[in-house]
């Protein structure tokens, strides 16, 4: 079998503030770390367990990402990947989905690949839409947020149980080839191999030019960033720790939330 | 857009439309009388006439009833192909339905399929001298994203709990067409479905819930979480999914739109940073206390009482605190 993995480089909030596509229009080589979108590690671990149990597969992974991204395909290879592809935007910031998808659509209609595997949404931007419009573009069957899966008669299908509300499963089968999104908690990634991610450093991925592929025109556009509306007028404690403790403390048995008891000590 | 409509998708399950379902309706109205344009309802399925039924008293909406003899439950191909179907005949210029397991299945490829603009788990809808404006959560929830649609349609999926929809049945009933669609999803076979893990009853039984984020950031801190729990009578130790898929808690214990949706007295979130999927499932929550070392994080958003703290510090400092009341 064939399998592709789509993986989405997403910004470590944690050491920038602000999400990349506030910055848009900026240049692709800059000093912006990225790191793997946390639901495709667990896609491409899926696919790397399927590709040990079915012999003779072979895993492609994929990213549209400027060139300072590029270091999730070296992660990805580290992890087991076999073969890399970067398709590469000048630019930093916001990408449609739907042109992601035709990116990728491109450069899977000519592999022919028997199952892609995409996380069920990006961390950053949340539109959980690549999946499930490659799988239409490809005019192949999609299921999304998958929790659990088996390749069945030899690559012809896949059975799927994927995830609704209330944590319930919803089972069926699908004819390969085939898309799924992977929900997280369907595995336990696993890190990457030393001695595999140091000969992927060395390795240069496949690139593709986005600016060179047939393009669509993006059917939206990003406006503007802005900061969330409140659901719940909240009070935000000042002081040091001890003294918002004891705030703490005294709203909530202000409120009846503290057991009595525990202040009623002689 | 003259003449176009507005095409609701409702979600329904046993016979009835769910909430979610009515929110959606409700964006589309917003959208509606913005545009003026008509709002029209489809339901699919075995048996839609009832859900129908529902919508064009409860609503006052034209519905079309697809019946689509064999369909138990949802199929996301035979969705896309019965929508397909009516795109081609009714040119709306929205498409809306609900942010659901469904909707965010079906949705982007429909709009792949009809060149369409995806906007997905929509927040709120504005309107700019002539243009629409589509705002959504990014980044978990700490940032919005404003988009504009510049394509013939756009297909939108509605957050649950964004929108809020009070129909009272004031209007005049609107008229049921019902239709039946033939067709065989030839390349995907629904095999019915199976039940989630088995409600946890401390949860839906505790005054108070203490939650677990993946900011405990490791196993053996879950201990501060117990220790807090257990400083209140009926409490219990609930936890984000994260926390679940690293086998911390047991999915039992997971909060949300995937896990339990509680409504205790008093919910602490420690180390969560409050997505919409966590924030659906404590809506119900009296009063909320976040615990958060971000003073952006989304969970602010959602809460009471924020304490912008490293919970590995703040937590033993409370429990101090506590322990020495007067
Ligand atoms: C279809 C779908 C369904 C989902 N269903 C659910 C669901 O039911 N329930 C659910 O929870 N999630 C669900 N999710 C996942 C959800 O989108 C988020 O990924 C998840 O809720 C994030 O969990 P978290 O807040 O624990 O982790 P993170 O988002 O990683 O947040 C960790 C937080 O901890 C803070 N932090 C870090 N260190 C400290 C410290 N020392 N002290 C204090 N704070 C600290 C950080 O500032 C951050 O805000 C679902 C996702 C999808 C796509
Ligand atoms: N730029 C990208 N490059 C590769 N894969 C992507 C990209 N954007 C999204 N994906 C894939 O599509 C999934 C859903 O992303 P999104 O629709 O943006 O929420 C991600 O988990 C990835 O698997």
């Amino acid at each position: 079998m064939k399998l592709l993995v789509c993986v989405k480089p997403v910004v470590d909030l944690e050491t920038m503030p602000g999400p990349h596509y506030l910055r848009s229009g900026s240049s692709g080589n800059g000093t912006t770390r990225y790191r793997i979108n946390n639901f495709d590690e667990f896609a491409l671990e899926e696919g790397l367990r399927i590709k040990e149990a079915c012999p003779g597969t072979t895993l492609d992974v994929i990213t549209v990402a400027p060139q300072n991204a590029g270091s999730v395909l070296t992660r990805a290879l580290g992890m087991g990947a076999d073969h890399a592809i970067h398709v590469l935007l000048e630019l930093e910031g916001y990408v449609s989905p739907s042109v992601v998808a035709h990116l990728i659509t491109q450069r899977a209609k000519e592999a022919g690949y028997n199952l892609i595997l995409a996380g069920v949404m990006a961390e950053d931007d949340m539109h959980a839409q690549v999946g499930p419009m490659i799988a239409e573009l490809l005019s192949v069957p999609v299921a999304t947020a998958v929790v659990h899966q088996a390749v069945l008669d030899e690559g012809r299908a896949v059975y799927v149980e994927r995830e609704i509300e209330g944590g319930e499963r919803e089972a069926l089968e699908l004819v390969l080839p085939a898309v799924l999104t992977v929900q997280t908690g369907i595995n336990r990634p696993r890190y990457p191999s030393l001695s595999k991610y140091l000969r992927a450093k060395k390795q240069q991925p496949e690139t593709i030019h986005a600016a060179a592929q047939r393009a669509i025109d993006p059917p939206e556009t990003l406006l503007r960033v802005t900061e969330p509306q409140k659901l719940r007028t909240g009070l935000i404690l000042e002081g040091t720790p001890e003294e918002k403790a004891t705030r703490l403390l005294g709203i909530l048995r202000e409120k009846a939330l503290i057991p009595e008891e525990r202040h009623a000590e002689p | 857009m003259q003449n176009r409509s507005i095409l609701i998708v409702a979600d329904h399950a046993q016979d009835k439309v769910k909430p979610a379902g009515y929110e959606a309706i409700a964006c589309a109205l917003q959208l509606g009388s913005f545009h003026q344009l008509r709002v029209l309802a489809v339901v699919i399925g075995d048996q839609p006439e009832l859900p129908a039924q529902e919508i064009a008293q409860k609503a006052g909406l034209d519905v079309i009833a697809a019946q689509t003899p064999g369909l138990a439950a949802y199929n996301g191909e035979l969705y896309r192909a019965v929508l397909s179907n009516l795109l081609d005949e009714l040119d709306p210029a929205y498409v809306c339905a609900a942010h659901s397991s469904q909707g965010a299945d079906f949705a982007p490829g429909l709009a792949a399929r009809r060149g369409a603009a995806c906007i997905t788990a929509l927040e709120r809808v504005s309107f700019d001298a002539d243009r629409v404006i589509f705002s959504r959560g990014a980044s978990g929830g700490k940032l919005v994203a404003e988009l504009i649609s510049t394509a013939r349609l756009t297909v939108i999926t509605v957050q649950p709990g964004a929108f809020r929809s009070e129909f009272d049945n004031s209007s005049t009933p609107g008229s049921i067409e019902v239709r039946t669609v033939q067709f065989q999803p030839k390349r995907s076979r629904s095999l019915g479905f199976k039940p989630g893990p088995a409600g946890d009853k401390g949860l839906s039984e505790a005054r108070v819930i203490v939650a677990a984020g993946r900011g405990i950031g490791k196993l053996e801190n879950l201990s501060l979480i117990r220790d807090l729990a257990a400083a209140f009578p009926r409490s219990a130790v609930g936890g984000s999914r994260p926390v679940c898929d690293m086998g911390w808690l047991e999915y039992k214990s997971q909060i949300g739109l995937t896990g339990a949706t509680v409504s205790p007295e008093l919910y602490i979130a420690c180390g969560i940073s409050g997505t919409a999927q966590h924030v659906a499932g404590i809506r119900d929550a009296g009063f909320v206390v976040a615990i958060n070392s971000d003073p952006n994080a989304a969970i602010f958003n959602a809460a009471d009482l924020c304490i912008v703290e490293d919970l590995t510090t703040f937590i033993p400092t409370l429990l101090a605190a506590l322990h020495k009341q007067p």
